[in-house]
């Protein structure tokens, strides 16, 4: 196998000189990480308590769902989603966060779920998610119910579009929700903290 | 080169390889992510930078990263070890027990002296059979892994044909030629064909969201030029690339009916393995259709020739080298799936993608292009890749003007010829590199200039063909 090929490669250092190629693709990988590692995209855009800020972006999940086959075009599903939630536009609640969601979905009577979206100090938004079957196609609209850090006391809402949803034979979902648009306001305590709101 | 300046070389890319783990670990956190998915970069990045630099082999380095990744608390046990379980790992690691049975019972050899006979006047016509035997088989099996599984006990019997050893220097060309060849086909070849591997049709129904429409016959129009001039040079860049020793055997097509005769009918482990695999392919190729699992069809078969006593457990005992695959297999496949789920994919797309605002569409075109392929260092699966980017790169390509078909066709071929970037950038790839007839090394090297000849090639030859093919 490789790898015993690769030890003995690595205990005899046959060649040890680099070649080209890998020293190539060594600093591809360090420019990459380079592109990534810049500092964190300053987030003083947060909003001051009591003004309502617009933010729209989109939310690239993956996760698991099992699904209960109930009677015919009936079924039911608890879901555990995650990924990235990416904020475009005035950058009303910073650049983005990760976002995770579970819930309970009915083919018939829709969706009924909880998301929490985490930012890079760890401070989280908490929201609750309402709307149709989680299908691509389906519409789901969410409210946001408080946060932690910078984002205590935060109330708002939100809505997004589901452009595809993809589920493969082991369980695993993955899905990529668009057309995500909402606004936020801040609480007072969360405002009673200026050194929180910048970086 | 004393043994001192050898050793000082090898810790000092050690030191590296941690020096870049420590730096990104310790960088800020970019806006959007959390601390777990930064970590979890730093560990992956790390692991992928020291095999790629030699310092690590692949098993240590991903033994290294789960540990350091579960033991921070960045990823819960629970799904680093996820992978252990994965159907594409468990199919990946029967596939290779599967065809020790080809090659035992003699029907490898066999099969192998049958293609020598009529390719066999050159190492390079033997590496073309390959490409056009595998372009030939291709639509009919939706998953590459299970080709892989298919072509793999027949180029393992050739190399060995061949008298090339894995262990033997002067022999281990040959064979090395043989085994990327299987590679490189299989990644062409999936683009080849709209049903040549499960992430084809997923990518199909993204791209009808942009209005483009892809059906099998549009797929093989759009394909046929690119993937085929991919499929006619490929073999012989290999041979360039990639020198197997022996070049020429005028005398082999005559030694191998030769040998052919004197092996007489079919023996009776030689007809077990042929109904054994004819029974897999067959499910394979109807996994679809009947809603069965690959993994458990490779299971049903290597059952069977069990219980046949073709292989024997000493057979499996003698796999050590499978089990290693095994493990770096899975912890790869787990540890880029977190990445994935914790949204560094998903952040690192959307951020790149974000920097081409105002690009004139070409330029955009090819950046997106590029981009796309070479983020396929941080993926262990093609479907998980196309999950998570090709809507995001489909998107920003379309939105910048490039022609919705020309960015659709680009991203979906792409999708398949970029899994040779790495030796684990498809799942298909571990079976021949389990061989071990080629080294960690040559594997990088000869990954990232095979897929960087099928992205020149698509530029040059393929965007034209879709701007006039695919309007």
């Amino acid at each position: 196998m490789v790898s015993t090929h690769g030890d003995a490669e690595v205990s005899s250092q046959k060649g040890s000189v680099v070649s080209f190629g890998r020293q190539w693709v060594a600093l591809a990988l360090l420019l990459l990480t380079a592109g990534c590692s810049r500092p964190s995209v300053p987030t003083a855009e947060i909003p001051s308590s009591g003004e309502w800020r617009t933010f729209q972006g989109t939310w690239s999940a993956s996760g698991t769902r099992q699904t209960l086959a109930l009677e015919t075009n009936h079924r039911a599903s608890i879901f555990d989603l995650t990924g990235s939630l990416l904020l475009a536009g005035d950058q009303g609640l910073g650049v983005g966060f990760q976002a995770q969601a579970i819930g309970f979905t009915d083919s018939l009577t829709g969706m009924q779920g909880r998301c929490v979206w985490t930012d890079e100090r760890g401070d989280k938004i908490y929201s609750e998610l309402k709307g149709e079957f989680v299908a691509t196609g389906n519409h789901i609209a969410g409210t946001i119910r408080g946060g932690t850090g910078r984002y205590t006391g935060i109330t708002g809402e939100y809505s997004f579009e589901w452009r595809f949803v993809v589920e493969s034979e082991d369980g695993s979902v993955s899905g990529r929700a668009v057309d995500l648009q909402g606004r936020a306001r801040l609480g007072t305590a969360a405002a009673a903290r200026p050194g929180e709101r910048s970086r | 080169m004393s043994s001192a300046t050898i050793n000082y070389r090898g810790l000092l890319k050690q030191v590296l390889s941690f020096a870049l783990a420590f730096g990104i670990w310790f960088a800020p956190i970019p806006g959007g992510l959390t601390k777990e998915a930064w970590h979890l970069f730093a560990i992956f990045a790390a692991a992928i930078f020291a095999v790629i630099l030699n310092s690590f082999p692949l098993l240590t380095a991903s033994l290294l990263a789960v540990s350091a990744a579960v033991l921070t608390r960045t990823v819960d046990p629970g799904k680093a070890f996820a992978g252990f379980a994965n159907a594409s790992v468990l199919l990946v690691v029967v596939a290779f027990l599967v065809a020790n049975a080809v090659v035992k019972s003699g029907l490898g050899r066999r099969i192998s002296l049958l293609v020598v006979s009529v390719f066999g006047r050159s190492t390079l016509g033997l590496g073309y059979s390959i490409f056009l035997t595998d372009a030939m088989i291709a639509p009919a099996f939706p998953s590459n892994t299970a080709r892989g599984g298919v072509l793999y006990p027949i180029i393992l019997s050739l190399a060995q044909s061949s008298r090339s050893k894995p262990d033997d220097e002067k022999t281990r060309r040959m064979g090395g030629y043989l085994m990327f060849c299987g590679m490189a086909s299989l990644s062409v070849s999936s683009a080849l064909w709209l049903t040549a591997t499960s992430g084809n049709p997923i990518a199909v129904s993204l791209a009808e969201h942009y209005g483009v429409k892809i059906n099998f016959g549009s797929w093989i129009v759009a394909a046929s030029i690119p993937i085929l001039t991919m499929i006619g040079l490929l073999p012989f860049i290999l041979y360039k690339l990639f020198p197997p020793g022996v070049t020429d055997t005028p005398d082999a097509p005559r030694t191998a009916r030769d040998a052919l005769r004197k092996m007489g009918p079919l023996t009776r482990d030689e007809w077990i393995v042929a109904v054994a695999f004819a029974f897999m392919v067959t499910g394979w190729v109807m996994a679809g259709t009947l809603n069965l699992s690959l993994a458990a069809v490779a299971f049903a078969g290597l059952g069977a020739l069990l219980a046949t006593n073709v292989l024997t457990l000493e057979d499996i005992n003698l796999q050590g080298g499978t089990l290693v695959t095994f493990i770096w297999l899975a912890v790869l496949f787990a540890l880029s799936s977190q990445l994935n789920e914790l949204g560094f994919m998903g952040y690192v797309g959307g951020r790149l993608t974000s920097l081409l605002g105002g690009m004139a569409w070409p330029i955009a075109y090819v950046v997106l292009l590029a981009l796309y392929v070479l983020m396929h260092y941080m993926f262990v699966s093609q479907t998980a890749q196309i999950l998570a980017l090709f809507d995001v790169f489909l998107g920003v390509g379309v939105k910048t003007g490039v022609p919705a078909p020309l960015m659709a066709f680009a991203l979906l071929f792409a999708s398949s010829y970029f899994s040779t970037i790495t030796p684990q950038g498809g799942s298909q790839n571990v079976i021949f590199v389990g061989s071990g007839y080629l080294t960690q090394g040559e594997l990088y090297r000869l990954g990232l200039l095979t897929t960087v000849f099928c992205l020149l090639v698509f530029l040059v030859v393929g965007t034209p063909w879709l701007l006039f093919v695919a309007r």
